[in-house]
C-alpha cells in the first residue's frame, strides 16, 4: 500500500496539528467566507489575510512547496477569465480579474492549510459534531476507508496488464482494456460492498455507527 | 470543471446551495427508502469506484490524456438517485481533501454535476433506452447521455460564472461548451465500454434493467 498523498502532511506534528478540528474547520470557513465576500479591489485586507495564511504555514512546518503546487489547481478557471478581460464592458475587466484570482488563490491556500494539519478522520469527525447530517459523514467514512483498498485492487489489475502486453499496444486497445479494468472495479467494488453490508448486519448494525472517540 | 472559490458571485453560489442541499436530501429520502441500511456501506464504496475510476488515465492524442467523470456511468449502474448522492460525495472529498473545487463553490459543482450531469444525463439514457429497448438501447442511451451530459453540465457553469459577472456568456459559454464536446466523446466512448462490459458479466447490477 504506498497513498500518502490524501492528507500527506496531516500527520506531522505542529501547534496547528495539535489543535481542535473544530476550531480549524470553523476558521478556514470563516476565512473563506470572509475572502469571497470582499470587495474584489481590497488589496490591503488581501494582503493582511496573505500574510496571516503564511505565518500559519511557516508555524504548520508543511513544506511550502506542496502548498504552492495544490494551489496551481486554479489555471484553466483563470484562463477563462482572462480571455474574458477584453469582453467586459463598463467595468473594469482587469480589476475585476486580479480580485477574482487573489480570492480563489487566498481560499485554496486556506483549505490546503486546513487538510494538510488535519488528518481525515478527524475532520469528518469534527464535522459531525458540527450538526453535518451523519448519513453524509457515515457515507464519506465508508468512502475513505474503502478508497485505499479500491485503489490498491485497481493497480494490481494494472500490474497484471503490464505484465501479460509487451511491445506495442493500439491506443483503441489500451482504451478498450482500461475500461474493462473499470468494468471490473465496478462489479468487484458492489460485491465488497455487499460482503461488507453482510458483516455489518451480523455485528448488529442497524443505521447507526457507534465510535470509541 | 470544479469551480475555485471566488470565480462566482453571492447570487450564484448561495441558491445553488441551497438547491442541491435540498435536492441531496430528497435523493437521500429516495434511496434509504428503497435500500434501508444497505445504502451506507453501498453508497460509500460506490463513491470510492468512481473516485478510483477517474484516477485512470487514457490516451487522447499526442501525449496527452484524459479520465473518466463518470456521473452517467454512476446512474446507469446506480439509478438516478443513487448516482447523484455518489457524484455529490465525491465532489465534496475532492473539495476538501484536494482543492479540487471550492468550498463555496461546493454547491454549483454539485448541481452542475449531480444533478444536470448524472440526474439529467440519466433521464436522456432513459428516454432513448426506453425508445430502442433492449441492451442496443442501454448501450446507444449511455452514449448519448454520457456526451450530453458533459456539454449540459459545462453550459450550465458558464451561465453561473456570466451570472456572476464573472465572465460574459457570449464568451464562456461557447468556449466551455465547444472545449466539453470534444471531452463528452471520450466520457461517451469510456462508459459505453464500461456499461458494455458490466451488460456482458453481471447484467443484474445494472439499474432496472428490466423496465428497458
Amino acid at each position: 500500500m504506498q497513498h500518502s498523498y490524501i492528507d500527506k502532511y496531516a500527520g506531522l506534528d505542529s501547534f496547528l496539528h495539535g489543535l481542535d478540528p473544530r476550531a480549524k474547520v470553523i476558521v478556514s470557513f470563516i476565512f473563506i467566507f470572509a475572502v469571497v465576500l470582499s470587495n474584489p479591489t481590497a488589496y490591503l485586507s488581501f494582503a493582511l489575510y496573505g500574510l496571516a495564511l503564511l505565518i500559519l504555514l511557516a508555524v504548520s512546518k508543511v513544506p511550502s512547496s506542496f502548498v504552492f503546487k495544490k494551489t496551481l489547481i486554479v489555471i484553466p478557471f483563470v484562463a477563462l477569465v482572462a480571455l474574458s478581460i477584453p469582453f467586459m464592458k463598463g467595468k473594469d475587466g482587469l480589476a475585476l480579474f486580479t480580485g477574482i484570482l487573489i480570492k480563489s488563490y487566498l481560499s485554496i491556500f486556506c483549505m490546503t492549510m486546513l487538510t494538510s494539519t488535519t488528518k481525515f478522520p478527524r475532520l469528518l469527525k469534527a464535522m459531525e459534531r458540527m450538526k453535518v447530517p451523519s448519513i453524509f459523514i457515515m457515507i464519506m467514512s465508508f468512502m475513505y476507508r474503502y478508497l485505499f483498498v479500491l485503489i490498491d485492487e485497481f493497480h494490481r489489475m494494472q500490474r497484471a496488464r503490464d505484465s501479460r502486453s509487451l511491445g506495442r499496444v493500439g491506443r483503441w486497445d489500451t482504451v478498450k482494456v482500461l475500461s474493462n479494468i473499470i468494468g471490473v472495479l465496478f462489479v468487484r467494488s458492489y460485491e465488497r460492498a455487499e460482503r461488507v453490508y453482510l458483516s455489518m448486519c451480523s455485528r448488529g448494525f442497524n443505521g447507526e455507527i457507534k465510535t470509541l472517540d | 470543471m470544479h469551480i475555485p472559490d471566488g470565480f462566482l458571485a453571492v447570487n450564484t453560489w448561495a441558491p445553488a446551495w441551497v438547491i442541491s442541499v435540498s435536492g441531496l436530501g430528497y435523493c437521500i429520502r429516495r434511496v434509504s427508502g428503497a435500500l434501508k441500511d444497505k445504502m451506507i456501506p453501498l453508497m460509500g464504496v460506490m463513491a470510492a469506484f468512481i473516485f478510483a475510476g477517474q484516477m485512470l488515465n487514457f490516451p487522447v492524442v499526442a501525449g496527452t490524456s484524459g479520465h473518466l467523470l463518470g456521473g452517467v456511468l454512476a446512474a446507469v449502474l446506480l439509478g438516478p438517485y443513487a448516482g447523484a448522492i455518489v457524484i455529490a460525495v465525491v465532489l465534496t472529498i475532492q473539495c476538501l481533501v484536494f482543492q479540487d473545487g471550492g468550498l463555496t463553490a461546493l454547491g454549483a459543482n454539485i448541481f452542475n454535476m449531480s444533478f444536470v450531469g448524472a440526474m439529467g444525463g440519466y433521464m436522456i439514457y432513459n428516454l432513448i433506452r426506453k425508445a430502442i429497448g433492449s441492451e442496443k438501447g442501454i448501450l446507444a442511451g449511455t452514449a448519448v447521455a454520457a456526451w450530453a451530459s458533459v456539454v449540459l453540465a459545462s453550459s450550465v457553469c458558464a451561465v453561473q460564472l456570466a451570472i456572476s459577472g464573472t465572465s460574459p456568456l457570449r464568451l464562456a459559454l461557447p468556449a466551455m461548451a465547444l472545449v466539453h464536446m470534444l471531452i463528452g466523446i471520450g466520457e461517451a466512448v469510456i462508459s459505453v465500454l464500461v456499461v458494455g462490459f458490466v451488460l456482458k458479466t453481471r447484467p443484474d447490477l445494472i439499474y432496472n434493467k428490466e423496465d428497458a
